[in-house]
């Protein structure tokens, strides 16, 4: 399977679960989603199901909390002008963290079944426009940057003693300085490699061939599979919404 | 238009969109500055308005793509970055000379921060509001849900909820991103300027 094909996969899922199927049509797109587990990630699913549900769970307790804790109220019971129950507010919250979970799911399957593939092959697989390709890897290496800058200047700033370690009121009145000094050491950093170090290096062309997919064939192996598959899933969805009385 | 030194911009500002906007997501403040680079690249590229909007947008853009892995909901946002890229451009840039005028002349400068934040906070909040409602139901993970949940309280319906929460929230958290992408224009380096301004 080609990280094309994987992307595609991905996003007709995600497109489907958010047309707001039925309970059939949420059953095919579960089926759908466990076989490309099962099929194309095996054992690395669970971790996948993990980290969905490390990104969902604090944000469902936040969801109840504003929901059942304060509004107390579902939104249909709201438009309707009813008194409404905490219950009904409870299994609102439930319906979109669940599309939350399974959208973050298929989002983390398709990245764990590229997991041995390094951020730049992965990059250079797909079928993207060179300057984009170049764009999204300068991307990564300057948050890279970023993060190693906000290390420095914080380190030396609470050297400096304008900064501590701790949460402080000098924090809060002197953080801008640590926005300050990292804006600066990222832009003087940047400066530097693009007037001295890449033209010497020839870094960019070197780069641009280190990009260039030499296999030019948008899907290929798995994804001649995958994607038939999921249309047939897709058309079978929206016409049962088309015409609900048919199944 | 998509120089080299501009597209070391583009990557910059989509850095400074997912550094800020994810510290911010996570200590779950009803602000999000999430946008400080998308507005920065558009002011570094001031006076030319084409060029700032397109590089604004893709640096919006290439920010959501890389966010999306730790805030599953930011990349529903993308016509929001569209219109703060379009604004900016637009309104914002108008400012560019007072933002960087020395000595800093405080009171065009705090005029044109409070005037273009605001106008970019009500568009980004009538770009938001139907995504907040439709796809989310109301409540992202951002602190501003404490806001829709005042307003639903108060007897609100959700669309006009999220509408008035995002007219609340978004024109004070934008002005405090324009106030801090003019800062930091500010003190970018001139040798920076130049050479973004060589087409």
């Amino acid at each position: 399977m080609t990280p094309n094909g994987a992307i595609a996969v991905a996003v007709m899922m995600i497109a489907l679960l958010l047309s707001g199927p039925g309970p059939g049509g949420v059953a095919i797109l579960l089926v759908l989603g466990l076989a490309f587990a099962v099929i194309e990630v095996r054992s690395a699913s669970l971790i996948a199901l993990r980290r969905a549900a490390t990104v969902v769970l604090p944000l469902a307790a936040f969801m109840v909390l504003v929901w059942v804790g304060i509004v107390g109220r579902a939104p249909s019971e709201i438009a309707a002008d009813m008194p409404g129950t905490r219950a009904a507010a409870l299994l609102h919250v439930a319906l979109i963290c669940g599309r939350l979970f399974f959208i973050v799911a298929v989002i983390q399957l398709v990245v764990l079944r590229f997991a041995h593939l390094t951020p730049l092959q992965f990059i250079r697989a797909l079928s993207l426009p060179a300057g984009a390709k170049r764009l999204l890897v300068l991307t990564l290496s300057l948050i890279e940057t970023l993060r190693h800058a906000i290390d420095r200047a914080h380190v030396a700033l609470i050297a400096a003693g304008t900064l501590t370690r701790r949460f402080s009121l000098r924090n809060v009145i002197h953080s801008w300085r640590l926005v300050q000094a990292v804006w600066l050491s990222a832009v003087t950093i940047a400066l530097g490699r693009m007037r001295d170090k890449w033209p010497v290096e020839n870094t960019l062309d070197l780069l641009d061939r280190a990009l260039e997919n030499s296999n030019r064939r948008l899907f290929a192996g798995n994804d001649r599979i995958w994607l038939p598959i999921t249309m047939g899933a897709a058309a079978v969805i929206l016409l049962a919404d088309l015409f609900p009385g048919a199944s | 238009m998509f120089t080299t030194p501009r597209l070391i911009v583009i990557a910059l500002g989509a850095a400074l969109n997912f550094s800020i906007g994810t510290i911010v997501y996570l200590v779950k403040l009803p602000i999000y500055l999430d946008s400080i680079g998308t507005i920065l690249t558009a002011l570094l590229l001031a006076p030319n308005r084409k060029a700032a909007f397109f590089c604004a947008w893709a640096a919006g853009w290439m920010s959501l793509a890389v966010s999306g892995l730790v805030n599953p909901f930011l990349p529903w946002f993308a016509a929001t970055d569209v219109a703060i890229a379009l604004v900016t451009a637009l309104v914002t840039l108008r400012a560019a000379d007072i933002f960087r005028a020395r000595p800093l002349r405080a009171v065009p400068f705090a005029a044109s921060v409070l005037v273009c934040g605001a106008v970019t906070g009500v568009v980004a909040a009538i770009v938001s509001a139907p995504v907040v409602v439709y796809l989310f139901g109301g409540v992202t993970g951002s602190g501003s849900a404490f806001i829709v949940a005042f307003f639903l309280k108060t007897g609100q319906q959700l669309m006009s909820a999220a509408l008035l929460s995002g007219l609340t929230a978004d024109p004070i958290d934008k002005i405090l991103q324009v106030l801090f992408a003019a800062l930091l224009y500010r003190a970018t380096p001139g040798d920076l300027l130049v050479m973004l301004r060589k087409a």
